[in-house]
């Protein structure tokens, strides 16, 4: 029997991540379906959460603000990667201090931001009266038009130097040889980046992606911190009302239905995007 | 509920670090507040001196969050014996069986401020024993009221004048009143709950089957709190200020005037004791009277805790007319007690005569979810995307739902 002896071996540690892992999933699901007194009461705390327009809002807002959120943390961390591939003086430095955003804590970097982007304190609004691009000052995160994209840009500030770590990784390891190639075949500059290095580093891009699309579902910390989902509801997203529920008022097994619903329609995104984006990665390298 | 829901909670209580060591025969623990940590420990000196046979052992807490890690350290057994909490909590943990009646504890009764008691009392038994009670007043910039024309030595009675002043008030880059939209959700209710008991209205009916925030006299007085904003009169930043951030405000001399409780007195004379301070009482409509929440803390035991008997002693201590006087950061609960050196301050005398004004929140287990929707309410009004009507309308309906 010893196609079973690793599996004997690794049983301990599958078991306790078994726990780990599926009791708290198995739990989630009980409360979802029981009242606080632990009676079954079928589907009673679904139409609960389903029923204020508010839950609606908060999904639109999560989608907002992860779409938004991952479309330019991607662009500029590959950019600013690019750029911290070419060889110039002072490229160390220029490399850690690119990093610093995504070491910063996130209380600490949304507890900052509050305050840069507050109407009456705020260096944002002061800098910008203060060279007349805007004639008086803006209120960054009261305003229903403009506290989402500055929640968003925070987001973005926050996570950029992940992508682009990530993504300079994938570009030191193209082999010189291509690019040569590509230069006697005639191509500029350009044509290096769209045929040589753009499919290389593709499927790091799209592994980066996926991760972000996971973070960026599960973020709270900058948005509860700095708005708590406010103003009315315009940064409410779905996360914040699943803690507010459970925890502001108290109605857990309310939070774990939204839970349940939640964690479906993540699997579902997560699903079609491995489906869609990993397999043509896989046949484009 | 039921043992799995328990042991759950439990391992809630234990992640959130709010589960005590097993406590011992004869030790009390007690979850005090961060901000009279000193005289705490002042106290338990005193009283275990007076019982030899009790160790008392305190844990201190912080306002942000307090609400939720109470109710989890409740819900899972695993609390301590004695917690200051807020008397509006009280009736909840209550109607939930979650703390021990305290009309045995309860000494004195006739020397306790009625509504305080009212506010903890439900079923006929007092949960809880208050200790500390205050409401807001109006606090302002006497220099500010000089430059504006106005005698700051005169108290504004009503609420046109209120208005009257903001307007003269508002002017070189300063906001005449100062209202709150945003932070901490709980502030905006405080402030402007007591506007709505001036004009006659309410957020629900006194037998809480009817919602009434719809009505023309709630929308009056809504329209009333949030017009400060519309008309320019209070910070651009309304939409993110809550207390503190006027008390910032305040402080920088960027508004003039702004409703708050005798607490942040102390805090402004630090920061700008250049700051001319002055008080008053809440304006209120022409031939009306004034309102304002009653505020302030209480003590409970909750149904779980080890030491019942040791930690009824602790709170009979702390309940003299002088540790009360000695121990509350603003008024203390029993009228004896206000004759201590310490309330004798001028300064003080306008939340004094606000105190008889003070009522209680409606106790209704889902007032929470309410004060939030009503929250979101005011942003919408102030954010312009409805009228007062149509948003006390969205209000209403989804405090229906509540009931």
């Amino acid at each position: 029997m010893r196609s079973n002896a690793g599996l004997v071996f690794a049983l301990p540690a599958l078991v306790v991540l078994f726990m780990l892992i599926a009791y708290p999933v198995v739990y989630t699901g009980w409360l979802s379906v029981t009242d606080d007194q632990g009676n079954l009461v079928g589907l009673k705390n679904f139409s609960a959460v389903l029923r204020p327009r508010v839950t609606t809002q908060a999904l639109w807002n999560t989608l907002w603000w992860v779409a938004g959120s991952i479309v330019f943390q991607v662009l500029l961390g590959v950019a600013t990667a690019i750029l911290l591939n070419q060889n110039f003086p002072g490229r160390a430095l220029v490399r850690s201090v690119a990093l610093v955003p995504w070491i910063i804590p996130g209380i600490v970097a949304a507890t900052t931001w509050a305050w840069m982007f507050h109407t009456e304190f705020g260096i944002i609004n002061y800098m910008m009266t203060g060279v007349g691009i805007l004639p008086e000052p803006i209120g960054w995160l009261t305003r229903g038009d403009t506290v989402l994209p500055a929640m968003i840009a925070i987001n973005v500030w926050k996570l950029f130097p992940f992508v682009a770590i990530m993504v300079l990784a994938a570009l030191q390891s193209i082999p010189n040889d291509l690019y040569e190639a590509a230069r006697m075949d005639g191509a500029n500059y350009w044509g290096e980046i769209r045929h040589v290095m753009l499919p290389q580093i593709r499927p790091v891009v799209t592994a980066v992606t996926l991760l972000l699309v996971i973070w960026g579902l599960n973020a709270i910390t900058i948005i509860y911190a700095i708005t708590r989902g406010g103003p009315a509801n315009r940064t409410l997203i779905t996360p914040i009302q699943i803690f507010r529920l459970a925890f502001e008022a108290v109605e857990f097994n309310q939070a774990a239905a939204l839970s349940v619903l939640f964690f479906a329609v993540v699997m579902v995104v997560v699903f079609v995007y491995i489906r869609l984006l990993a397999d043509r990665a896989g046949e484009g390298t | 509920m039921n043992a799995q829901t328990r042991t759950g909670l439990l391992a809630l209580a234990l992640l959130a670090g709010a589960a005590s060591l097993p406590a011992k025969a004869g030790e009390v623990t007690w979850w005090a507040p961060n901000w009279g940590e000193a005289r705490a420990r002042e106290l338990v000196q005193k009283f275990q001196a007076a019982n030899p046979g009790i160790t008392v052992k305190i844990e201190v807490t912080v306002s942000n969050g307090l609400p939720e890690r109470v109710l989890t350290a409740m819900r899972s057994g695993a609390g301590p014996d004695v917690i200051e909490v807020q008397h509006g909590w009280v009736n909840g943990y209550a109607q939930n069986d979650l703390v021990l009646p305290l009309d045995d504890t309860l000494q004195d009764k006739a020397d306790y401020q009625k509504s305080a008691l009212d506010y903890v009392t439900w079923n006929g038994k007092a949960w809880a024993v208050p200790y500390r009670i205050e409401t807001h007043g109006i606090i302002y910039n006497k220099d500010h009221f000089k430059e504006a024309g106005l005698d700051p030595d005169k108290p504004i009675e009503t609420w046109d004048g209120l208005v009257a002043a903001a307007k003269a008030l508002t002017k070189s880059g300063r906001s005449g009143f100062g209202i709150t939209g945003g932070g901490e959700v709980g502030n905006t209710i405080f402030r402007s709950l007591p506007f709505i008991w001036m004009a006659g209205g309410d957020i629900l009916s006194a037998d809480q089957k009817q919602v009434l925030i719809n009505k023309p006299e709630a929308v009056k007085a809504v329209t009333f709190y949030t017009d400060f904003y519309k008309q320019g009169l209070a910070p651009k930043s309304t939409l993110e200020n809550d207390g503190l951030s006027l008390r910032r405000l305040f402080v920088a001399g960027t508004v003039s005037a702004y409703q708050s409780g005798q607490f942040d007195l102390p805090a402004i004379a630090k920061e700008n004791p250049k700051l001319s301070l002055g008080a008053m009482p809440i304006p209120h409509p022409e031939g009306k009277q004034t309102a304002a929440i009653l505020g302030g803390w209480s003590y409970v035991i909750p149904k779980a805790a080890k030491n019942p008997a040791e930690a009824k002693k602790l709170i009979q201590f702390l309940s003299t007319a002088e540790n009360q006087a000695f121990y509350t950061d603003t008024f203390p609960a029993r009228i004896s007690s206000l004759k201590a050196e310490r309330f004798q301050d001028p300064m003080l005398k306008p939340f004094a005569t606000m105190l008889p004004y003070g009522r209680p929140v409606p106790a209704h287990k889902n007032w929470v979810k309410m004060v939030q929707a009503y929250f979101d309410g005011i942003q919408r009004i102030l954010l312009g995307e409805q009228t007062v009507q149509k948003s006390m309308d969205q209000v209403a309906e989804e405090i229906t739902a509540l009931l």
